[in-house]
């Protein structure tokens, strides 16, 4: 009786906010540096790989292949711990914030090599040997035929995991990374307005995905020409 | 609401403090002594390879109802339950590092203090560290949200704090080379150390140092005389001191804790 009173009367106290604001926004700003780094650079990996586990012979499809399936079957807390307490067990001590991204980076590499492969995988055949018979180079063939067109495909996919990365960065306040979770630890722990301090993370997080996606949008308006002046999917 | 609950609360703690006046009566009566022990904290109480209870406070448990000439009987508790095991009658004793603090003190009794529980700042074997201001632009590992961490915010601004969420990670942290400084309870230093012969943790900045004491219900004069004169006589004879060295691998400065003891 005494429990539910209690429970029902909760009142919510967000005052620890006029102080601790500027921790919010620098914790929020870390996990956006971090998730566009590793965002930039997981993509450039996921690419390369998806190329070479399409287009690749043997010996290299095989590495990519484990690389890929080892990635995404762990999970990306331990692929953190490895990084970070890992490679410093081995004298190779890297600042919480470079370990992070490095994980976070060959973790997006696994899920956007699959994710392109099965773009890439769409272009038609016929699309290559038109490409071949217009004189186009190999180069151009793979940015402008095969590329492009793919990741238009795929772009949904791609801007979903992209999120999920940014969320899932979350779990780096685990090595001591002061991004937004961290932050929320942190306040929480200082005030005891836990239900408070989740409560703005949550939104800050839902804003931060709103924007990223918004991004993303806007990306591919600037990337996919076609999309842009027929407004019709590839 | 909150009076009506503290007037319960007051008339049921007069209820089992009249029923149980004299506590250690009822144990020899009894034959044994019920004793409140967290066995989640090792190495003052845990559960060994034999899943059998052992530990600083295990041990000094057994020596008490050794010294009463009855039995044990090791009532488990968890940190926060450790004063409701006093005042329900689930437990006539408490020694389970418990610090003695004012607000407890309003609540239940203390005995003198058995043992000293200071919050120490660590540091690699070598490392040049003897004072707050040595920290400066180092990176020290507390764990988040401790008095630690509270403390170390406060007195060594320029110090770099990395924190992490529990003890384990912060002794990863260490083990690993992340962190080569990290402020914690003295009595963690031996088990982090052990985690990696290579790199050993000394103590070097004492920060804030809390006492443990035998916890017992108010109102109980013969039974705290008892514990008060058991806890001198084993401080001096070395009996404590002995379990202490065994689980901490340090001394206890008997001297000071007979001083605050009186």
């Amino acid at each position: 009786m005494c429990a539910v009173q209690r429970t029902m009367s909760y009142e919510f106290d967000f005052s620890f906010l006029a102080e601790r604001w500027p921790d919010f926004v620098a914790g929020a700003w870390l996990t956006v540096q971090l998730t566009v780094v590793s965002i930039a650079l997981g993509l450039a990996v996921g690419t390369v790989c998806a190329l070479l586990r399409v287009y690749g012979n043997r010996w290299v499809k095989a590495p990519v292949g484990f690389y890929v399936e080892l990635i995404r079957n762990t999970p990306l807390l331990v692929q953190i711990f490895i990084v970070y307490f890992g490679l410093s067990s081995l004298g190779l001590k890297l600042s919480a914030e470079v370990s992070a991204v490095i994980a976070l980076v060959v973790n997006m590499g696994a899920y956007t090599t699959e994710i392109m492969r099965a773009g890439i995988q769409s272009i038609q055949r016929t699309q290559l040997e038109a490409a071949d018979c217009l004189g186009l180079t190999r180069l151009q063939t793979i940015v402008h035929v095969v590329l492009l067109p793919a990741m238009e495909r795929v772009y949904p996919a791609l801007s979903s995991q992209f999120v999920l990365l940014m969320l899932a960065s979350s779990i780096t306040s685990q090595i001591s990374a002061e991004e937004l979770t961290a932050t929320a630890n942190l306040v929480q722990s200082d005030t005891y307005r836990s239900f408070e301090v989740y409560i703005i993370v949550a939104v800050v997080y839902l804003a931060l995905s709103v924007l990223y996606r918004f991004t993303f949008w806007l990306v591919g308006l600037v990337l996919f020409a076609r999309k842009r002046k027929l407004g019709t999917a590839l | 609401m909150k009076t009506v609950l503290a007037g319960a609360l007051i008339a049921l703690m007069s209820l089992v403090t009249v029923a149980h006046a004299d506590t250690l009566d009822d144990i020899k009566k009894a034959g044994k002594v019920r004793i409140a022990i967290d066995t989640a904290i090792p190495p003052f109480g845990m559960t060994d390879d034999k899943m059998q209870p052992a530990g600083s406070d295990i041990d000094t448990a057994r020596l008490l109802a050794k010294d009463l000439g009855v039995q044990l009987e090791i009532v488990t508790t968890t940190g926060p339950t450790r004063i409701p095991s006093l005042l329900t009658n689930k437990a006539d004793l408490v020694v389970s590092t418990l610090s003695i603090t004012p607000d407890r003190a309003k609540v239940i009794d203390f005995s003198i203090p058995y043992a000293d529980h200071p919050s120490v700042v660590g540091a690699l074997k070598g490392l040049a560290i003897s004072s707050y201001a040595d920290l400066a632009g180092k990176k020290v590992a507390v764990v988040r949200g401790t008095t630690q961490d509270t403390d170390l915010t406060r007195e060594a601004k320029d110090a770099q704090l990395v924190r992490y969420e529990d003890d384990a990670t912060m002794a990863l942290a260490f083990a690993s080379g992340q962190v080569d400084i990290l402020a914690t309870a003295r009595s963690l230093l031996p088990a982090i150390s052990k985690k990696n012969p290579a790199r050993t943790a000394e103590s070097r900045i004492t920060m804030q140092t809390n006492y443990l004491a035998v916890g017992l219900r108010k109102n109980e004069p013969a039974l705290k005389a008892w514990v008060n004169n058991w806890v001198k006589t084993n401080l001096q004879n070395g009996k404590l001191g002995a379990i202490y060295k065994k689980w901490h691998g340090v001394d206890i400065p008997v001297d000071q804790l007979l001083k605050i003891g009186g």
